[in-house]
């Protein structure tokens, strides 16, 4: 349900702020509020943010480096003073990393540089000449260039004018031509118009082939530096992931507060702090700010006309984990109704149909038990985590229900005769189960329908609850039972007529009432009329749930595919690719099986999600609730153990 | 030559249903995989949620590939041939035509969106749960394509 927010104001002196500020922040319940002054807190915060910058970048210099975390590893835990007792080190260190990358990078590029420069120069092995000098030569003028040698002989031309002389052999050959100064610009267009290609000297003296000798020396130098440079940076990053790791969590808690301080208006003399706090923690945040000092202002109230808290919930501890899956969506508005408690039940009893196999429910339930009990999750990862566990006991029961277990037959698995499946077959008896799946989503709407009566209530709109929301489930259960005598033999007629009367009264009171608002009743019954439209709104919502057949026969076909494939795998003749065909149909067995476990459970969860988002909540949900964000521990690498987890994310 | 226009048809159905799906989820995840690669160069940390996004038009191969199965276990197609009228095969084939088209249509469109989430969980990682939800909203149509196809294919008398 949804917990009340009050406004608090706390004022105390200036000397106690960090104090406060830290105590504060170990009870992770305060959102502070921006002040909107000027605060001379900027540069500390500017500080702060560099230091998080820092180690974010050395984290990312080591990380090549670094020992691989196991898959199923707990975070480690320590306290605050412990972790923030990494960040002198952790600093020095990321400085000297820093320092040592940046000459690394400098020195490869500087091998490049000169790799480049060699091949390029490369073709003018054989020139003979200064590169700088030789052009210093009055009334000559030089062209330098690398000519295609199919076009060689198109050299022969300019012979009146120039001279040319070839320095290598290949396709592409190096040339230099010098002709009269005069004769210059003609020269120019005669070489523009065959396959000619200017070339620059580098800025660099002597012979080229002088150059390339002393360039691949310096590389030589260069790229013994390198490895030296690379030596001392693995020997540096081994076992300092760690600290790291540690000091950028200090340094983002750090930074939180620093960001709060720079929040908070201020006097010469005191500072006033304005934030919300949940209802129930209002004595925490007290107690923690009394701990500091005896000289402080504190008060809470209600939020005013205008405000919008932040939306904080608080649910039974099988229900908390699908906060995550309503967060998904939106969180609810701090005036409206906290769905998760209800959609919980439903999630887990659709998710189970929809996967249906009773072997993938035993292996999801499994796998998520061991990763809540080694690695310990929380936030988003921990909810997602919780609620597939639950879904994969559900899956169980509704494989002994609609039938496979790893897409094989439970019959076939027992020896049984048609005993199982338990309820419905889908392949033998596809309009039962769907008869199943509708009735299950007309439970599922009606149930919305019925949260949003209650909200009505509780708000004193009981015109609402009964003229706009009951009379819509007297219309479909009435439909509903006004089918049955049709449809199931046995039933007397009176129960149709029973079903028409309910039918009719709902329709009545909407068209009758719905638009009471209106005083005209000519204009009420025509807003009446085109609400009773609505039905097609819900008939496409029934429909909808039809993909409960779909995805739960989904799963079940294509496992018995694959074990079809490795059926045949198993069953040549010849005893030598009989054996090999077990070997590798096993193999291929748990890959195939778990590759479909992870593709329904994916769409298992994400339909499933999707129906109680559109079909269910639309009902009587209001979305647009705000997160909360409370001055906390927000780390990544290590839990703090003084604080507890953080009541939002 | 004497054919046998029923399994001819069935098989014809099995086939449509297979590859016109997957080839419509190939580019949709192949569209996914593209803009994924995009934006694990500029962060790699975002790779999962990436693998996630791109992973959602492939459902529509999967679906083609199962009424391709079920027709073909129907017809006999994977044992010997059983001996269908043209008229069953003939209702096979068409029953392939939801999913087949459907399945085609919607996972191009699917990996269109799931372009879209990626770039958008690019600039707004804790949007991810959004991004997979509009994803989703598409195949909607893939799964009733399956259902109908489904209903059609096991309503069809053999025999």
């Amino acid at each position: 349900m949804i917990v009340q927010m009050r406004r608090m104001t706390l004022v105390a002196h200036k000397a106690d702020e960090a104090d406060i500020l830290q105590a504060i922040q170990a009870t992770q319940s305060v959102e502070v509020l921006e002040s909107g002054e000027e605060s001379s807190e900027q540069a500390a915060l500017e500080q702060a943010e560099e230091k998080v910058r820092k180690l974010t970048d050395a984290l990312k210099t080591l990380r090549p480096y670094g020992e691989k975390q196991g898959l199923l590893t707990a975070m480690p835990e320590a306290n605050i003073a412990d972790v923030a007792k990494q960040l002198p080190p952790a600093l020095t260190f990321s400085d000297r990393l820093e320092g040592i990358a940046r000459e690394l990078a400098s020195t490869r590029s500087e091998i490049e540089k000169n790799r480049t420069i060699i091949e390029s120069l490369r073709p003018w092995d054989r020139f003979p000449a200064d590169m700088q000098t030789f052009q210093d030569v009055r009334g000559v003028k030089y062209f330098t260039g690398l000519i295609a040698a199919s076009d060689v002989e198109k050299l022969e031309d300019i012979d009146a004018c120039a001279e040319y002389q070839l320095f290598n052999e290949g396709v592409v050959r190096t040339c230099v031509v010098a002709c009269p100064e005069d004769e210059a610009k003609s020269v120019a267009n005669f070489l523009k118009s065959i396959e000619w290609t200017d070339y620059a000297f580098p800025k660099t003296g002597g012979k080229p082939a002088d150059a390339i000798q002393r360039l691949t020396d310096r590389n030589r130098e260069l790229s013994g530096k390198k490895s030296d440079l690379e030596v001392s940076l693995a020997n540096e990053a081994s076992g300092s992931a760690k600290m790291v790791e540690s000091a950028l969590d200090a340094a983002v808690i750090e930074r939180d507060r620093a960001k709060a301080a720079a929040e908070i208006a201020r006097t010469s003399a005191t500072f006033q702090l304005e934030g919300w706090v949940p209802q129930d923690k209002v004595e925490t945040v007290e107690k923690a700010v009394k701990s500091v000092t005896d000289a402080y202002y504190f008060s809470t109230r209600e939020p005013d006309k205008g405000e919008v808290p932040p939306s904080v919930v608080e649910n039974s501890k099988f229900a908390t984990p699908f906060e995550q899956v309503t967060n998904l969506y939106s969180r609810p508005d701090p005036n409206g109704i906290d769905a998760t408690p209800y959609m919980a039940p439903f999630y887990v009893l659709l998710f189970g149909l929809m996967l249906s196999d009773t072997g993938y429910g035993l292996v999801l339930s499994i796998l998520c038990a061991l990763y809540i009990k080694l690695k310990k999750p929380t936030g988003m990862s921990g909810g997602f985590a919780h609620v597939l566990f639950w879904g994969g006991l559900s899956t169980m029961f509704w494989g002994v229900m609609v039938g496979t277990v790893f897409g094989m037959d439970f019959d076939t698995l027992f020896g049984t005769t048609n005993v199982f499946p338990l309820l419905v077959d889908p392949m033998d008896n596809p309009i039962n189960m769907l008869i199943l799946c509708f009735g299950l989503g007309v439970i599922h709407i009606l149930f919305g329908v019925g949260l949003k009566m209650k909200l009505a209530f509780s708000r004193k709109d009981w015109q609402t609850a009964i003229f706009d929301n009951f009379s819509w489930i007297l219309i479909i259960c009435g439909l509903i039972v006004y089918a049955v005598p049709s449809s199931v033999e046995g039933i007397p007629a009176v129960v149709g007529t029973v079903g028409l009367g309910m039918a009719g009264l709902g329709a009545l009171m909407i068209l009758l009432f719905k638009g009471r608002a209106n005083k005209n009743p000519f204009m009420r019954t025509i807003s009446g009329l085109g609400e009773l439209y609505q039905v097609t709104g819900f008939l496409s919502d029934i429909l909808s749930y039809a993909r409960l057949f779909a995805l739960g026969i989904a799963t079940g076909v294509i496992a018995s595919v694959f074990n079809e494939l490795c059926k045949m795998l198993m069953g040549s003749p010849v005893l030598v690719l009989k054996i090999l065909g077990i070997l590798v149909a096993c193999g291929l067995l748990v890959a195939l099986h778990a590759f479909n476990i992870a593709i329904n459970t994916l769409g298992a969860f994400v339909h499933c999600a999707r129906l109680q988002y559109v079909e269910f909540y639309g009902k009587f949900y209001e979305a647009g609730g705000r997160a909360f964000r409370p001055l906390g521990y927000k780390t990544k690498h290590v839990r703090i153990l003084d604080g507890k987890s953080s009541i939002s994310d | 030559m004497e054919l046998q226009w029923g399994t001819i048809f069935a098989a014809a159905g099995a086939a449509m249903a297979a590859v016109l799906a997957g080839i419509g989820s190939a580019l949709g995840v192949g569209m996914a995989g593209q803009a994924g690669a995009g934006v694990v160069s500029e962060d790699p940390d975002r790779f999962g949620s990436c693998l996630l996004l791109q992973l959602l038009p492939g459902t529509q191969g999967i679906y083609g590939l199962l009424i391709a199965f079920v027709i073909a276990t129907k017809a006999g197609l994977l044992s010997g041939g059983v001996d269908i009228s043209a008229t069953a095969g003939l209702s096979l084939f068409l029953a392939s035509v939801p999913i087949a088209f459907g399945g085609l249509l919607s996972a191009i469109s699917q990996g269109k969106v799931a372009v879209s989430g990626i770039n958008m969980i690019a600039k707004k990682p804790e949007e991810q749960g959004k991004a997979m939800l509009m994803t989703v909203m598409v195949e909607t149509y893939a799964v009733l394509a399956l259902l109908i196809s489904f209903l059609l294919v096991n309503g069809v008398q053999v025999g």
